[in-house]
């Protein structure tokens, strides 16, 4: 009975989870809107919150090969700080540093293409924003 | 406020470097046993002899490494058990990732580092000629690091990059003459970014492999943009409080034009190397 109650209870502990895994996949596109909106409204859920930290933590920190996992991570960050819990912000302003080494990103794909460039950019501008309270405040309020 | 919490762990006992310093638990969700055996792997990949640029991503690992846990000691001791001196490519990159963890690590690494001055010297005197030509860039670029670490000793309030923004929260600039002082060491360290990336220009040859020499450059693109900003800020600063300031700032001035020359001519030159322009902006 408690077994069965767990058991569900890991269904729902493991939504959050998987809803980043799939917003920030290998996939050429995305995350979609819908995907992110709905990431961005349950960082107010505690439990969620600390899921999606997680989840962002690891696909952050992924293999140059996995770029895409790491741009559409900070892809995705970019909209919680603007649209999700304060919380995003604490975390993210404390572990800014994720962020900032991320400005020298290096992936040269197969075919000889450079595809850290994107990466380096994005974490450039995220940095940026995460060092300038007013503005991120602003920007979070007109959002609001 | 809430965070992500640590898996429950007692690393007390077992990483007694951070806990005599009151130890840093990181917000991120992270295993410190798997941490200190990536960071060792790491610093072994970031220093092979493959004569090219330490990884990047292998570098921003020790970084964050530094950051996570407050605490470098363990990327000394990483860097102890490699056969660095026995090789010269592995001597200089080893010098690269130092240059880097210092400029970015967390600001426990900069003061840490003043207890391994002893290695980098033993860098610049075990190098002997083994025939790629970096002995003199590794003696060069170890006198530069030493300058950089004396310069930290006597300015604690600058981070490793000479980030204004960071400088600022920290301390005003009010006294005339401490200012004066400060802007002359700047101008220092300055020139001697200046005469050690001639150095690395002179070594780089048409035929060999370049990729590991250019990318001592991009530390010092860095570190002279930022020192250059500075000093900026802080001459303008100056002249607004200083009572007859064309006179007294005069030399300093003349300095500061001087150096703004060979600072345009070090980053024309940078921006010709494609390694660098795909890597950082090279400022114009
Ligand atoms: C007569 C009969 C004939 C029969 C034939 C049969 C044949 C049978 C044949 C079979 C073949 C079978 C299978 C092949 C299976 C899988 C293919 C591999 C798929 C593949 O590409 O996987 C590699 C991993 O592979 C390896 O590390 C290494 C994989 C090595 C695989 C080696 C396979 C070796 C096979 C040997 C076979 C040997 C066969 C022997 C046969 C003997 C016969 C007698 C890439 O995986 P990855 O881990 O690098 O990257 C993934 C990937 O990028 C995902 O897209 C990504 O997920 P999303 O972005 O979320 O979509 C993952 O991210 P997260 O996990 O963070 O979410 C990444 O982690």
């Amino acid at each position: 009975m408690s077994n069965l109650a767990s058991k569900s209870m890991r269904v729902v502990k493991n939504y959050a989870k998987a809803k980043v895994r799939e917003a920030t996949s290998n996939d050429p596109w995305g995350p979609s809107g819908t995907q992110m909106n709905e990431l961005a409204q349950l960082t107010y859920n505690q439990n969620d919150f600390v899921e999606i930290m997680e989840m962002l933590d690891k696909r952050l920190n992924d293999k140059g090969k996995n770029w895409r996992h790491v741009f559409k991570s900070l892809t995705l960050l970019d909209y919680l700080l603007h649209a999700g819990s304060e919380n995003v912000v604490y975390y993210f302003k404390d572990n800014a540093y994720i962020i900032k080494t991320l400005k020298e990103f290096q992936h040269v794909d197969d075919d000889g293409r450079d595809q850290g460039a994107n990466v380096r950019q994005k974490a450039k501008d995220i940095s940026n924003l995460l060092a300038d309270d007013m503005r991120l405040r602003d920007q979070r309020k007109n959002r609001a | 406020m809430s965070r992500v919490r640590q898996r429950g762990y007692d690393f007390e006992n077992e990483y007694p470097d951070n806990a005599a310093g009151g130890f840093h638990q990181p917000s991120r969700p992270v295993d410190r046993d798997k941490a200190e055996s990536e960071l060792a792997l790491n610093i072994k990949k970031a220093t092979n002899t493959d004569e090219t640029a330490p990884k990047q991503k292998h570098v921003r690992k020790c970084i964050v490494y530094t950051w996570d846990y407050h605490s470098s000691q363990s990327i000394w001791s990483g860097l102890r058990v490699q056969p660095i001196m026995s090789d010269e490519v592995q001597t200089y990159k080893a010098l690269i990732v130092v240059h880097k963890i210092i400029q970015e690590g967390h600001p426990i690494t900069l003061k840490e580092v003043q207890q391994h001055v002893g290695w980098l010297d033993t860098c610049s005197r075990t190098v002997g000629n083994f025939g790629l030509g970096y002995a003199p860039l590794i003696q060069a670029y170890v006198q530069f690091i030493m300058s950089k670490l004396r310069f930290h000793r006597h300015h604690p309030e600058f981070n490793g990059l000479f980030e204004y923004a960071e400088y600022i929260t920290l301390k005003g600039v009010d006294d005339p003459n401490e200012g004066y002082e400060t802007v002359a060491d700047l101008m220092n360290l300055q020139d001697g970014i200046d005469s050690f990336q001639r150095l690395v220009f002179m070594h780089l040859r048409g035929i060999s492999n370049n990729e590991c020499r250019i990318s001592s450059l991009v530390p010092l693109v860095k570190e002279s943009y930022g020192i250059y900003r500075f000093i900026t800020s802080m001459l303008r600063a100056m002249h607004r409080r200083v009572d007859n300031a064309d006179e007294v700032l005069q030399p300093l001035v003349q300095r500061y034009n001087g150096q703004h020359h060979q600072l345009r001519k070090f980053y024309y030159e940078c921006s010709n190397l494609k390694y660098l322009t795909s890597l950082i902006n090279v400022p114009k």
